[in-house]
Formats: C-alpha cells, sequence, structure tokens
C-alpha cells in the first residue's frame, strides 16, 4: 500500500505541477464562457441587459411611488447597480427628463423611468433608455412598476402594507413548451438538455484526455525504459493501479477547479458580459449545491441550472469514475502495446470507437431519451458511463436501470483491469515490433 | 543466515518454443563481486529479471539474502541498474530520486539526505550549480548516467545487480563506475554484474559464471576457473621473419585447437591429447628463431572462446539474453 502511495503521489503531483495542467484549469472556465456566451453575444443581448436597474427614476407622482418602485428594482436586480431616485414636483418633470436624458448619453445611467400620474392611475409609465427595445428588460420594468402601483393602490384602501408586500412578492416564471405538428417538441426541458449534453460532453472528454494521459505515461515509461528500474521495486499491477488513480484524481482536480473557477467568475466577473437571469443562475448554484451534476460547467449556469438530485449526483461520479477506470485500463494496455508515439495513435483506435460510438448517439438519445436505443446504449457497459448520465439528467430513470447498468461497468471494469494487467506486465518490458492479435493473446495467456 | 547472496537452483524459463533459461544453477556468496558472463542472448538479462521478480520462472527456486525472492521487501534490498537506462525525462532530478527511494520503502526525509549526499559526491551539487533542481533533460548523457547510479544506490541496497553496466559509459564515468564497485564490495555488499567485457570481469570480479545459450557452461572464482584451464594453453613468440616457418605447426589441428594471433605474440590452446613438449620440440624444428615459449593461465576470454565457441555467439538471439 505503501508503494500505491508512492507511484498515485507521483503521477498526481507531477501532473498537477506541470503547466499545461495550471493553464488548462485556468482557461477552461474561459473556454466555458466563451461557448456559452457566445450565442448571446452574437445575437445582440437579445436575453437582457446587465445593470438594468441601473437607471435614473423620475418620481413625478407626489404619492412616493418612486420609492416604491426603486425598492422593487433592486429586489428583482440584487447584482445590477442601484438606481437613482429623483423626486420631483409636476412642474420639475420636464428638467429632471432633461436632465436625465443627458445622464443616458454620458453614459452615466442606462436609462430613466418617468412616473407621473398617469402611472398613478395605471395608464402609462414612460421609459427611455439604452436597452428600451429589449423586450426581457422593458417588460421586466414594467411589471415591477405595474406591481408597485397595485400595492399602493391597496394599502390606500386599508390593506396590511406587510401583506401587500406579500401579495406582490412572487416572481411567476413563465414554463414554456413548443409544440409542433408532432405534438409536444420535445418530453424535456431546454435547461436539462443542456445540463444532460453537458455533463455527458464533459465525462467524454475526462475520459479521452485523461485516458490517453494514461496511455502516454505508459509509453513514456516504456521508451524511456525507466520501467525497468521500476517494476524492480513495485509489482505492475500497483504500479498500473497507482497510475489510474493518480490519473484519476487529476481529471477531478481539473473538474471540481473548473467549477468552482466558472461559479466564481460568474459571480464577480460575467455580470458584466451576460444578463441578471445568469447571475441568478449562478448565485443560486452557488448557494445551493456546489458542484452540482458533477460538473456542469459554465454553460449550464448561464442557461440556467435545473436542480439534481443528490442520488443522481453520486450516480454521476460513480458513472464517471467506473467509466474512467475502464478506458483508462484499456488506454494503458495501449501504451504498452505499442513502442513509439507514431504506433500509439493507431493502437488506440479500437478504444476510441468504443468511446466514440456512445458520443454519436447522443444526438438521437437527446431528441428521445425514452426509446430502447437510447436504454440499450446506457445499459451497455461500454457506453454506459456517458449516456446514462445523459439519460438521467433527460428523463427519470429507474433506479434498477441505474444500478444494473452500474453494475453493469463495475464487471466490465473488473474483466479490463484483468487483460490490461496483463498486457501491461508482459509489454512494459517489450521492445520490437507491434504485437499481432495472436502475440497479443499470448501475453495475456503467458503473463504470470 | 545463509552465507549466499544469491542462491538460484535449476531456474527454467521459456518463451514458446524457445527456452531462454534452461536448469539454471547459480550461488553468488554474501560480500564478493560475481561477474555473470555471457554473449548476446545467452539469457543473463532473463535471469537478472527473475532474481528481481519482474518475470517469474516457469520452474526452480530463487533465493535472496536467505529469503524467498518473491518475499515481501526483499526487492528493497536490492539496487538494480537495467541495461536499457532512463529516467522520466520531464521530472527534476531530486524528485525522481526520492521517487525512486520511496519505491524501496525509503522515508521522505531520509531520502532527501542521502540524495543530498550523493549529488555531492558525483559532483552534481556544487557551490556553484544544484543539478538536483534541474530536470533530467537538460543534463548530459554522462550526468544522467550518474543520476541512473545513484538511483541503484540511493537506498543503500545489500545487493547490487547491474547489467551490462560499462556499456556506454566513457572512460571516466567507466573508472567511477569500478571505484564504487569496489568501494560498495569493502562495505560488505554483494555485487553482481553481467558482462560481455572478459577484461572488466577479469580485473574485478572474485567469482565468475559463464552461460551461454540459456544453460551454465562453467562457474566458480576467477582464480580456480583460471588455474582449472591451465596447463593447455602456451603463449608463444618468435622472430618476425620465421611466422611462415612455424605457421605449419600453428594449423596442426592434432596439435593445437586454437590459435589467437596477437600480432607480437601467438596465443595456442593446444588440443586435446596434444602434449606442450611435442609442441616445442615441432616449432624448434622448424628453425624458427624462438622469442618466448611460456604455459600461461589463460585469461578468462580465451577460456569464453574455449568453452562457448564462436557457434555460441553466433547462436545467441540478438536484443535481451
Amino acid at each position: 500500500m505503501a508503494k500505491l502511495l508512492v507511484v498515485f503521489r507521483r503521477e498526481y503531483l507531477e501532473r498537477v505541477r506541470s503547466k499545461w495542467f495550471v493553464l488548462g484549469t485556468l482557461l477552461g472556465p474561459v473556454f466555458f464562457l466563451l461557448v456559452a456566451g457566445a450565442p448571446r453575444l452574437i445575437g445582440g443581448r437579445a436575453e437582457g441587459t446587465p445593470d438594468v436597474a441601473h437607471i435614473d427614476v423620475i418620481d413625478a407622482t407626489g404619492m412616493g411611488l418612486g420609492e416604491r418602485v426603486v425598492a422593487g428594482l433592486r429586489e428583482r436586480f440584487p447584482l445590477s447597480r442601484a438606481p437613482y431616485l429623483t423626486v420631483v414636483d409636476r412642474a420639475g418633470a420636464a428638467v429632471a427628463q432633461d436632465r436625465a436624458l443627458l445622464r443616458v448619453e454620458r453614459e452615466e445611467v442606462l436609462g430613466y423611468l418617468l412616473l407621473d400620474s398617469a402611472t398613478v392611475k395605471g395608464d402609462s409609465v414612460r421609459y427611455e433608455g439604452r436597452n428600451a427595445n429589449s423586450h426581457n428588460d422593458v417588460d421586466a420594468i414594467r411589471g415591477i412598476v405595474r406591481s408597485q402601483v397595485l400595492a399602493q393602490r391597496m394599502e390606500r384602501d386599508g390593506i396590511d402594507p406587510k401583506r401587500v408586500a406579500a401579495f406582490a412578492r412572487f416572481p411567476l416564471e413563465m414554463h414554456t413548451q413548443r409544440i409542433d405538428d408532432k405534438g409536444r417538441d420535445r418530453g424535456v426541458q431546454l435547461g436539462l438538455i443542456f445540463l444532460g449534453y453537458a455533463v455527458a460532453l464533459l465525462l467524454y472528454m475526462m475520459i479521452v484526455i485523461y485516458g490517453q494521459a494514461i496511455m502516454r505515461s505508459v509509453l513514456e515509461e516504456k521508451t524511456t525504459r525507466v520501467a525497468e528500474v521500476v517494476v524492480s521495486s513495485v509489482n505492475t499491477d500497483i504500479l498500473l493501479a497507482g497510475k489510474i488513480l493518480g490519473v484519476g484524481l487529476v481529471a477531478i482536480t481539473q473538474v471540481l477547479s473548473w467549477v468552482v473557477l466558472s461559479i466564481a467568475a460568474m459571480k464577480y466577473g460575467a455580470q458584466y458580459i451576460f444578463g441578471e437571469q445568469v447571475q441568478a443562475a449562478a448565485v443560486a448554484t452557488a448557494a445551493g449545491s456546489p458542484g452540482a451534476g458533477g460538473s456542469p460547467g459554465l454553460g449550464l449556469l448561464a442557461v440556467g441550472l435545473p436542480p439534481v438530485p443528490l442520488w443522481a449526483t453520486v450516480a454521476l461520479f460513480l458513472c464517471f469514475v467506473l467509466g474512467f477506470i475502464f478506458y483508462a485500463s484499456l488506454f494503458a494496455a495501449v501504451g504498452a502495446m505499442v513502442n513509439s508515439q507514431e504506433d500509439v495513435q493507431q493502437a488506440a483506435t479500437p478504444v476510441m470507437l468504443l468511446l466514440v460510438s456512445s458520443v454519436i448517439f447522443m444526438g438521437p438519445i437527446m431528441a428521445n431519451p425514452g426509446s430502447a436505443m437510447a436504454r440499450t446504449m446506457s445499459m451497455l457497459p461500454t457506453s454506459a458511463p456517458i449516456i446514462m448520465p445523459l439519460r438521467i439528467t433527460l428523463v427519470p430513470v429507474p433506479w434498477i436501470e441505474v444500478v444494473g447498468a452500474l453494475a453493469g461497468v463495475a464487471a466490465a471494469c473488473a474483466a479490463s483491469i484483468w487483460l490490461s494487467g496483463r498486457i501491461y506486465r508482459v509489454g512494459l518490458l517489450m521492445y520490437g515490433k507491434k504485437p499481432s492479435l495472436g502475440e497479443l493473446a499470448r501475453w495475456i495467456k503467458y503473463a504470470r | 543466515m545463509s552465507d549466499l547472496a544469491i542462491d538460484i537452483r535449476s531456474v527454467v524459463k521459456r518463451y514458446d518454443q524457445h527456452v531462454a533459461v534452461n536448469d539454471l544453477s547459480l550461488a553468488v556468496p554474501r560480500g564478493s563481486v560475481y561477474g555473470l558472463l555471457g554473449p548476446n542472448g545467452a539469457g543473463k538479462t532473463t535471469t537478472i529479471r527473475m532474481i528481481l521478480n519482474i518475470i517469474v520462472p516457469d520452474s526452480g527456486t530463487i533465493t535472496l539474502l536467505g529469503q524467498p525472492h518473491r518475499a515481501n521487501g526483499i526487492t528493497d534490498r536490492i539496487g538494480y541498474l537495467p541495461e536499457e537506462r532512463g529516467l522520466y525525462k520531464k521530472m527534476q532530478v531530486r524528485r525522481v530520486l526520492r521517487f525512486l527511494a520511496e519505491l524501496k520503502g525509503v522515508k521522505r526525509r531520509d531520502a532527501d539526505r542521502r540524495i543530498d549526499e550523493w549529488l555531492r559526491r558525483f559532483d552534481l551539487k556544487n557551490g556553484e550549480k544544484d543539478w538536483g533542481l534541474a530536470k533530467i533533460d537538460e543534463l548530459s548523457r554522462g550526468m544522467q548516467q550518474k543520476v541512473q547510479f545513484i538511483g541503484t544506490l540511493v537506498h543503500d541496497p545489500d545487493l547490487v545487480i547491474l547489467d551490462e553496466p560499462f556499456s556506454g559509459l566513457d572512460p571516466i564515468n567507466a573508472q567511477a563506475l569500478k571505484d564504487a564497485i569496489v568501494e560498495l564490495k569493502s562495505r560488505g555488499k554483494t555485487v553482481i554484474f553481467s558482462t560481455h567485457m572478459m577484461d572488466n570481469a577479469e580485473r574485478l570480479c572474485d567469482s565468475v559464471c559463464i552461460i551461454a545459450r540459456g544453460q551454465k557452461v562453467l562457474d566458480g572464482g576467477v582464480a580456480e576457473v583460471r588455474s582449472a584451464h591451465s596447463g593447455r594453453f602456451v603463449a608463444l613468440a618468435v622472430e618476425g621473419e620465421a611466422r611462415h616457418l612455424v605457421a605449419p605447426v600453428l594449423s596442426d589441428r592434432r596439435l593445437v585447437s586454437r590459435v589467437d594471433d596477437n600480432n607480437r605474440y601467438y596465443e595456442l590452446e593446444l588440443a586435446v591429447g596434444a602434449d606442450a613438449q611435442e609442441l616445442l620440440r615441432r616449432v624448434v624444428a622448424t628453425g624458427a628463431a624462438i622469442q618466448r615459449f611460456e604455459l600461461v593461465l589463460p585469461s578468462l576470454h580465451q577460456i569464453f572462446l574455449e568453452r562457448v565457441g564462436a557457434r555460441g555467439v553466433e547462436e545467441g538471439m540478438t536484443g535481451h539474453g
């Protein structure tokens, strides 16, 4: 066990210390941010503007409506800069308006809101600003003014202000569902689709990147001939186990760093890029379930992270761990089979095909997560580590299927470890040409 | 406690149709320098790998320092320098050495202290420069060999196994290695090394074993081995012009089984049943002016050629033996 720790520590520390790891960890969130943000940036900020509440509120009602609206704005957009309140009489409104216009022009505020007697009557309210053609912003502001006018009226009729406040405070989110010729477009929410897609893709990415890292690490030990010194001190099984665990923990470290950095970036930086929904989502994630769903990445925060139950998080984690061990041991065997960088990519092709086969089915499965194909792919040990998480996030999956899939992957792990352990043991000290299948079979047979 | 550092009995290792090591038995006394000699492909590396439990023999037993070679922790007392050398290229020297030491069960603090001593001793750390902080691939080849050697000895092993240690060494590092071997012996350590350079073996080894085609040809103390083959080798020198006169005698296979022409003198191996006196009479009869006629102790080189022969060398597979 002590030697396992020594091997594990080397694999982990040497990787975490490397500048590529640090760079990847720091740039990961930036990459996700761009991926998540690109549609918005291109789409001209259709979904909302940061700092929506950073406006001048001109209250010419003489009834204190401005104060209420300001409070409403601050409550609704907690991360935006606060609005400024100017209380004027009816005559002063025009001057205040001119001054506000100037402030908008100078970009001191985003816009201004004029509350007057027509507003109190419930007829109209005026908003002028840089985001005046953003539906979302204008709708949000209109909603706030409307609910504050309503609240003021109710209070005037003698209803307890606290109760009014309680009545008025409800967000009422609208859940939408597209319907097309075939009926409901999809059985799942957009946010869930993003989550499922991102989780599956991330699992795939981590398995490919770090599985190949193990392969290269084995090959490096082989080509530099350091393997012989190492295996004279430690059993190959322990060496292989230490490698897989060490590199696996590097992957987990990276994903966790990405999640933490992404949340931090969202909280402190992204509000200048994206709308307030992003912030709300980011805050909700930060407050609620850090690292929910294993590693949603930033793309999800941007669309709003659907709540992920704990059991699903655990299942996702197990999927990653088992899937990683399965593929990592296969990659290690490939690394032990060949002698050069040129050969290794070719030799890794069968393993890559197994991996890719689960990814090319992601599209159809997302479109129809209840189909027989989706079920089969999510149960098959080679694709389960990637497809089962996708299904879990999209549709309710019976627990027995989840447990079954995990058991299947675990069994596949045992088999691949056994097989790879033998190939590794023999291959590590075998130089010369790449083995044929027949020779490989002999390796497996003759290994200890 | 057994007085043998290595006790190999009837070990066999087969690969497919090819027998790499066939019924090999070896006894290496504690505290000795032992040479494992043989042509390429003779089974030296296979034997060493079996001793180190890297590969498992098909049959036979191996006892190291009085314990079965698969006993827990026994490999921690062995230092191994493989024939093909290399280290993690992108890793810091000090970290590589610490890793190798920790793999042998040395505690981290101990390891750091010893690494420091060794780096100083091999002049990899001095007032100007600490190469311990450099990465392996920033080192020259000679320095890398030093680091590798430190890695072999950093855990202060009782048994040191060196596979072709002199191959690829420049004269300065070869000298340093020779000094290190002698020093290890003086500290009571056992050193076993494989080589096909007989000169090194003859100078350094207390005992040797010659193997060919996976089988032991002979073994024993260097002095005994040489004297056992005495009386059968003759050094002969004649005046330059007379060389052609003695040629017919030397090519008589009933008398002389092999001739090694060293230019200034011949080394002759007598044929089985031939007599040195008879040879002398025949040479005198040619009228050649004899400068030297001496019964000599054969060199390991001679013995190797005699016992293994050209055939054994040719039959050796290329690659690892």
